[in-house]
């Protein structure tokens, strides 16, 4: 059973809604008037308030002419409003030269303050704003929708209108809507008896009010209400993606097979990938992949297996031997069922490691060949997990950004944009 | 010698096998990187004084771990400890250290981590408080102590009677031929999880043309190519990475001893010539001031390092602090001349750098030569000694020219880490004001105070290079040319 758009459209606009109300409060409304203020109240403090100054300025920073021009002005409105004349340098009683500098991580304004022969030197440091990546406009266009961002590695993430969990290596964080912003209620410790494998993964299935965390050799249980969870070593498969739309039955079952569209596999208790051993689909198995996608297309089925020897295989119809076999791609892929072009993509990321920013692009097969259906989509760094949605139509990543080192939870959809 | 060094790098490119193009983010289990550092690492003691000790550093950093760390985008993070807390006044400060397992098996306790730090800096007081907690007390308030702890000096190391020493690290030393070979293998229990590697194999002292010679580059996963020879790769089609401008080449007139240098020998009749220009405190400060003023920063990072490097006018670079550009780079040959006048007869000043560091032969060469046109007679001369404090101690100089690393990419504990590392011989007053600092400002003042005297003159902040084969992912070069290789893995052969 679909659910209904209505249902589905709210799933994924309020957390928009709720993104957009988050980068509406960390827009740099009035930033440089702040900054300024606390800077000439430094200036002031340090050179015992002269009644007039002499200020000029000087940029060595990457900051563009128009926000040097924003700066320069909140600065002087600031000596302005607290009752100091700025004036030409023969009349002024101190000389203030600012220079706009910065490091490889913030700006830094300089204040040299010059008073006779005495000097004295004032910094405040401001912090880089963030540049918004640039969108791209193909025939299908991957969307990418920013939910969170955290310090802390995640694992995998669930969130519709009112909840957003976030899989870490020790917790599960529950967060509430609260009134357009996610606000911690409550985190539910992870318990393992070995030390997590490098590169972990985690996997997280929510269904209603349980919530299932898959982790390396090790099975966590709960309920987001009451909160609780139990975690168990486990050698259980991964339910990697469920057949179709999934309902509340299908998502709180153990892993076991629900048709061809179904994917369930063993993963390695001690190192980050699945081990190939398929479980159900007549105990078959495929060399030892990273990740993999199931799509059906006018009922025939294909699957998609992300290699650990970095190659990615293609089967159609039966997995005893890839009909195509791909080396140009990155280790996540991840199906998606659109609506666009031939209904279902698989989406791929680029080749490259965690010191490179990743890419992702929409994939359909015709035959054999894999044929790129959308244009590339940017992402800040590498993709470090990519899990298909509960609901087809999207696709949860995480990505690691090599601008800030911050972790970010974005959900991926495909818009039939021509 | 350079004129074989092309053809050979070519054809040596041309047997580097071709690059399948791995496919993949995530990384892959197995394998063993092998790596050329280029000058001889005789020992991993991170206290130990010794000759280029950021190779030696990075070789022990797999072995031994530090209580926190900087990460790459420069925050501070937890590492060896996880979580910490200052007493009013920042004199004292509380560490919780996480439970992790030492290389011979033995649980980390706080007792092995309280006699690491006295050892590396016997003037603190350190109390155990129970087997995963410690506090530091300091002889004055230290503001940025978990930052400092992040230096390598501060790695935690079990030193037991026999001179073994045992860390925490991803890797445990298998293999060691000082100055020659190492080998590092996986450390199955690391706290961190297992490295993705099975072994890590470093090979030292060999140049990158001997490299070629021997062996071909094809068979290793990086190599620290030198800056000379960076022209020479990137026109054989070789992938090169450069690190921001970061390794500080000054000049060092060494402090005098607590008595001066004394008077000279009566009768010794080469002494009175040698004496002009000197005072007991060595070198006329105005003949150093005249050396700072006629050295032509410019010329030498933009012509001679081919804009591999940025002019100095301070310890900490530019983009590091974001103040650097307050101090004066400008050369000034008239006031260079004057002062030489003001200081007396112009004097030999013996101007030593380390022999096999070819960037240092000729910035110390073109020192020579803006110093001989204010009238300064600046003799430079090479010396195998002159990278450790022992073998400086013992050298017939008047100065040093010396290229020292920066220890992190933040810039408190880097500013700290040269004070430490005590190759800049700082006096104590200005090392404690680096360690009190808090703010910007008092990092900027500390760097004024320290350079004010011309015993340290500054010259050029020059990159690191890295060159890596392309089966090799994930080895982070970070902005001062530090390797980060928690996340490294290899190719297999397909």
């Amino acid at each position: 059973m679909r659910r209904p758009l209505a249902q589905f459209l709210s799933c994924l606009i309020v957390p928009l809604l709720l993104i957009a109300g988050a980068a509406a409060q960390q827009e740099p409304q009035g930033a440089w008037s702040s900054v300024a203020g606390e800077f000439v109240q430094q200036i002031l403090s340090i050179s015992g308030s002269p009644s007039a100054v002499a200020v000029n300025f000087e940029n060595l920073s990457s900051l563009s002419s128009s926000d040097v021009d924003l700066a320069k002005k909140a600065v002087l409105e600031r000596f302005r409003g607290t009752g100091v004349r700025v004036v030409r340098a023969d009349a002024a009683i101190a000389e203030v030269h600012i220079t706009f500098s910065e490091d490889w991580r913030d700006y830094l304004w300089v204040a040299n303050i010059r008073q006779g022969p005495s000097s004295q030197v004032v910094m405040r440091k401001v912090p880089h704003q963030q540049k918004l990546a640039a969108a791209r406009t193909p025939t299908l266009t991957i969307k990418k929708t920013a939910l969170w961002q955290q310090d802390n590695p995640i694992l995998d993430f669930y969130a519709d209108s009112q909840n957003l969990y976030v899989l870490e290596p020790e917790q599960l964080s529950l967060y509430g809507n609260d009134a357009g912003r996610w606000r911690l209620h409550q985190t539910l410790a992870i318990t393992h008896e070995q030390p997590w494998p490098r590169d972990l993964r985690g996997k997280l299935q929510v269904s209603g009010l349980q919530v299932t965390a898959y982790l390396p050799g090790t099975m966590c249980k709960g309920t987001a209400m009451p909160p609780a969870m139990d975690c168990r070593s486990s050698d259980d498969p991964w339910v990697i993606q469920k057949s179709g739309q999934g309902t509340v039955e299908q998502a709180t079952v153990e892993p076991r097979t629900n048709g061809q569209g179904t994917l369930v596999g063993f993963f390695s208790p001690a190192r980050n990938f699945f081990t190939g051993v398929l479980a159900g689909m007549n105990a078959a198995s495929v060399p030892p992949f990273f990740s993999a996608a199931a799509i059906e297309i006018g009922g025939a089925h294909q699957w998609v297996f992300a290699g650990t020897d970095g190659r990615a295989r293609l089967y159609l119809t039966d997995l005893s031997l890839p009909a195509a076999i791909f080396n140009d791609w990155g280790s996540s892929v991840a199906a998606v069922q659109s609506g666009c072009g031939s209904g279902s993509q698989v989406l791929v990321t680029a080749p490259g490691d965690l010191t490179h920013a990743d890419t992702l692009q929409a994939v359909e097969f015709q035959n054999q060949d894999a044929m790129p259906a959308s244009a590339t989509a940017d992402v800040s760094g590498p993709i470090v997990a990519l899990w298909p949605g509960d609901n087809s139509p999207s696709v949860r990543g995480v990505v690691e950004s090599i601008a800030t080192g911050k972790y970010e939870a974005l959900l991926f959809t495909i818009a039939c944009t021509q | 010698m350079k004129r074989c060094f092309l053809p050979l790098l070519v054809l040596s490119s041309l047997l580097l096998p071709m690059h399948q193009g791995w496919a993949g983010t995530r990384p892959r289990y197995g394998g063993t990187a092998r790596t050329l550092v280029q000058h001889k690492v005789t020992s991993l003691d991170p206290l130990a004084d010794t000759d280029y000790a950021e190779d030696r550093n990075r070789l022990a950093s797999l072995l031994f771990e530090t209580l926190t760390e900087i990460d790459a985008q420069g925050r501070l993070r937890p590492r060896l400890a996880v979580s910490w807390q200052p007493e009013p006044g920042s004199r004292v400060w509380r560490f919780q250290i996480r439970p992790a397992s030492l290389n011979d098996g033995s649980v980390l306790t706080a007792s092995v981590v309280g006699a690491s730090l006295k050892a590396a800096s016997p003037e603190w007081r350190i109390v155990v408080n129970g087997k995963q907690a410690i506090s530091i007390e300091t002889p004055s308030p230290v503001p940025h102590l978990p930052e400092l702890l992040s230096l390598p000096r501060f790695a935690i190391v079990k030193r037991l009677a026999d001179g073994t020493m045992i860390g925490t690290g991803p890797f445990k030393l298998s293999e060691w031929q000082p100055g020659e070979r190492a080998l590092f293998a996986a450390n199955e229990e690391y706290w961190g999880g297992r490295p993705y590697l099975d072994a890590m194999e470093v090979r030292m002292g060999l140049s990158l043309r001997e490299h070629l010679i021997e062996h071909q580059l094809g068979a290793d996963h990086a190599a620290e190519p030198t800056i000379d020879q960076l022209h020479t790769l990137e026109q054989a089609g070789q992938s090169v990475a450069l690190s921001r401008p970061s390794d500080l080449l000054v000049v060092i007139f060494p402090p005098p001893p607590p008595n001066g240098w004394g008077e000279p020998a009566v009768g010794s009749g080469a002494v009175s010539t040698q004496r002009i220009g000197r005072d007991a405190k060595g070198i006329h400060p105005k003949l150093r001031e005249a050396v700072a003023s006629a050295i032509n920063r410019f010329a030498i990072s933009n012509v001679l390092l081919q804009k591999r490097s940025r002019p100095a006018g301070a310890l900490l670079p530019q983009w590091l602090t974001g103040y650097e550009f307050a101090f004066p780079l400008d050369p000034n040959p008239d006031q260079a001349r004057r002062l030489r006048t003001e200081a007396g007869a112009p004097a030999t000043i013996r101007l030593a750098y380390d022999y096999s560091d070819t960037v240092a032969k000729m910035v110390a060469e073109r020192i020579a030569v803006d110093a001989r046109e204010a009238g300064i007679n600046l003799q430079p001369f090479g010396d195998p000694h002159v990278t450790s404090k022992s073998g400086r101690k013992s050298l017939n100089a008047d100065a040093v020219l010396l290229r020292i690393p920066l220890q992190s990419i933040e810039p408190y504990s880097a500013l700290a880490g040269l004070a430490l590392a005590n190759d800049l011989e700082l006096s104590s007053e200005t090392t404690a004001s680096i360690l009190d600092a808090v703010r910007p400002e008092d990092l900027f003042e500390a760097e004024r105070k320290a350079i004010a005297d011309y015993r340290l003159i500054p010259v050029a902040h020059v990159s690191e290079a890295l060159w890596l084969n392309t089966t090799i992912h994930n080895w982070q070069q970070l902005p001062n040319g530090g390797w980060k290789l928690d996340q490294l893995w290899v190719e297999a052969g397909r």
